[in-house]
């Protein structure tokens, strides 16, 4: 029967580990651990590129499996790939701001891959949330990144498409989020709420209704593990990115300030690629284009695929286009 | 091997309950409790279809083999087929649990919260005060969830009606129809739930939701403090105090390093436990520091052809 082996190939699913391509910690600093991946093939000789995840969701999503990953085809282009990992939040970092995460977390791993290399800048490749990130740490220290490129990231958090955005409006920030940290199952609700028929009902009817081929289970129950594996959000961060940048929309706008500097996307004079998933439900593709009129750079590529948010990571479409695109990309500059 | 579709879509259904709730690890017990209903509407569904189908398929033949008789009555007949159909899935639906009826548990407070309307005297008036405000957001809780309930209800009777307009029977019944059935359906709940999740009055109902069961909350931890301290335990507000303090002096000791310089950072090391025990605090910059330290942007000098590609499928 169907449903007998589909069971069993799920249960023995059930502790499938993501994660694919070997890596080293290099350097550890309260719950962040940066980490670099070892060579699959020969340097093109670039500078390192230092992937900035969010602090949603966990980052093996860029390296989720052999075949589904972002990293292990950067790898194997020759890319040399480093990745911050924010770790989990707990109740002692519930006061860490996004000063301490752009200007001090992310600044410090630059200043170490920079120090290792010898070099004044380096590559970023921010992804979603960690997208917003780093255009901010680009736009605060321009000499210390070479190239940018931002993937599923929104800039324009108001844009009519962004359903997210509607509902943040009026919710009063601060009371939300009290003085702790936002649990990551509360913000998974609120996800699945975005599209509640697909992602609570469908996705699973379509699971069960195809065959219980091993590998298709296997990718299938470590997305489920990514997408419910979610940290807990630092209070003041979560709090200061609901306000500053869903709320009153001040990166856009041209009105951010962290650290006590402005962040002023004009200063962005350094060659930007922005990936663009057509698809995406939660960051709208116009939210992520407009990264166009905003910045300052003469050198401005953006791609658009037909994909969502996650797809734009793991599909099989995104593994054939996106890593080459990001290398070739890199390489032309 | 089961041959009848509708025992297939009720084994699917099934089977596939009993696995997300192995996925989600949990009990058997609360496996029982959460998708049970789903297995029973999944056997309902089945049965929708087969009245649907035959509903209309019926009309239609006794339609074609009666001289003199209209289209028309057939076509109305299916649609009220059709109706049918669609209005059970709209039932089905009505019930699914949304995150605003999830973790949410305003009764915690509620019994024993006085009336907002009753004045606060004596030595405990600033208890009776703080239970007043927790029934008070008790009741905008309430409140806000009946009227997400019924923007609910509404995107639903939407939903059906869209379903129920498209809907044509097929020429023979299989599970791969009962499946397009159900995707079809998905498809036009979705769309009626985006356009009333866009809704002002849906997001105003959702934020006074989250804002009364903000205020909730906060009342509810100032009780829990009052009593903590009272038993000399620990607050989280003196936790707080000492984290912030913390954190402050962190911020001063990494200031005055000055590690935020380009190259200051100790070389890398690629052993993971060295690193971990050598590992400094990350350069930091303290707010007046990160002024202190600005440098003027420097562009690039190399001027490059704008690029743009519009889109790349």
């Amino acid at each position: 029967m169907i449903g007998d082996g589909l069971r069993a190939a799920l249960a023995a699913a059930n502790d499938c580990a993501p994660g694919c391509s070997p890596k080293d910690a290099i350097w550890q600093a309260g719950k962040l651990t940066l980490y670099r991946y070892r060579p699959i093939a020969p340097s093109k000789g670039g500078a390192p590129l230092l992937i900035v995840y969010a602090l949603v969701n966990r980052p093996y999503m860029m390296d989720l499996q052999e075949d589904r990953s972002l990293i292990r085809g950067l790898l194997s282009e020759g890319v040399d790939v480093y990745l911050i990992d924010w770790g989990y939040p707990d109740g002692a970092d519930r006061f860490t701001t996004l000063a301490d995460y752009i200007d001090d977390y992310l600044g410090a791993c630059v200043n170490r891959i920079l120090a290792a290399h010898r070099l004044d800048a380096l590559n970023i490749l921010g992804v979603c949330q960690g997208g917003v990130f780093s255009l901010c740490f680009s736009a605060l220290y321009p000499e210390r990144v070479r190239n940018l490129i931002t993937m599923v990231t929104p800039v324009d958090f108001h844009t009519p498409g962004d359903l997210l955005s509607k509902w943040v409006r009026k919710i009063e920030v601060a009371s939300f989020v009290g003085e702790g940290n936002v649990s990551g199952d509360l913000l998974n609700q609120v996800f699945l709420s975005l599209m509640p028929f697909r992602l609570t009902q469908q996705k699973y009817v379509d699971l069960m209704s195809q065959s219980p081929d091993r590998a298709r289970i296997e990718n299938f129950m470590r997305v489920e593990h990514w997408i419910f594996d979610s940290p807990d959000q630092a209070g003041a961060a979560f709090r200061e990115f609901l306000l500053w940048f869903y709320q009153e929309n001040r990166l856009a706008l041209g009105r951010l300030e962290l650290a006590g500097r402005t962040v002023d996307l004009r200063a962005l004079r350094l060659p930007i690629l922005n990936l663009i998933g057509k698809l995406d439900h939660l960051v709208p593709p116009e939210a992520s284009a407009a990264l166009e009129r905003l910045v300052g750079s003469a050198d401005y590529t953006a791609l658009q695929f037909e994909l969502g948010h996650i797809g734009m990571y793991i599909s099989a479409r995104a593994q054939r286009e996106v890593p080459k695109a990001i290398a070739g990309w890199l390489a032309a500059r | 091997m089961i041959d009848d579709p509708w025992r297939q879509w009720q084994s699917l259904f099934a089977n596939s309950l009993g696995a997300m709730a192995s996925a989600q690890t949990r009990s058997a017990r609360e496996a029982t409790s959460a998708f049970g209903p789903f297995v029973d509407a999944a056997e309902r569904y089945a049965a929708a279809v087969r009245s649907f189908v035959a509903g209309a398929a019926g009309t239609a033949a006794s339609g074609a083999a009666t001289p003199g008789v209209t289209p028309e009555p057939s076509a109305t007949a299916a649609s009220h087929a059709a109706k049918l159909f669609s209005d059970f899935l709209r039932e089905q639906f009505a019930d699914v649990q949304m995150p605003w009826s999830a973790g949410i548990n305003p009764a915690v407070g509620a019994p024993r919260a006085p009336s907002a309307r009753e004045p606060a005297l004596g030595a405990t008036r600033e208890q009776q005060l703080r239970l007043q405000r927790m029934a008070n957001a008790w009741l905008r809780i309430d409140e806000a969830q009946r009227r997400l309930q019924r923007h609910w209800s509404d995107a639903l009777r939407e939903a059906a009606t869209a379903f129920a307009t498209r809907m044509k029977p097929p020429p023979a019944l299989s599970a791969e129809e009962m499946r397009k059935f159900y995707n079809a359906w998905i498809d036009c709940a979705e769309d009626a739930y985006a356009r009333t999740a866009r809704t002002e009055a849906y997001c105003t109902a959702l934020a006074e939701l989250v804002n009364a069961s903000s205020e909730w909350r906060r009342e509810l931890q100032a009780d829990i403090e009052h009593w903590a301290k009272l038993l000399d335990l620990p607050t989280r507000g003196e936790i707080n105090t000492l984290l912030r303090r913390l954190k402050s002096v962190e911020e001063q000791l990494r200031d005055a390093k000055g590690e935020h310089q380009p190259h200051a950072a100790a070389p890398l090391t690629v052993s993971p436990v060295a690193a971990a025990k050598g590992a400094a605090a990350p350069s930091a910059v303290a707010p007046g520091a990160a002024a202190r330290q600005r440098r003027d942007p420097a562009p690039r000098a190399r001027p490059v052809k704008r690029v743009r590609r519009k889109s790349k499928s």
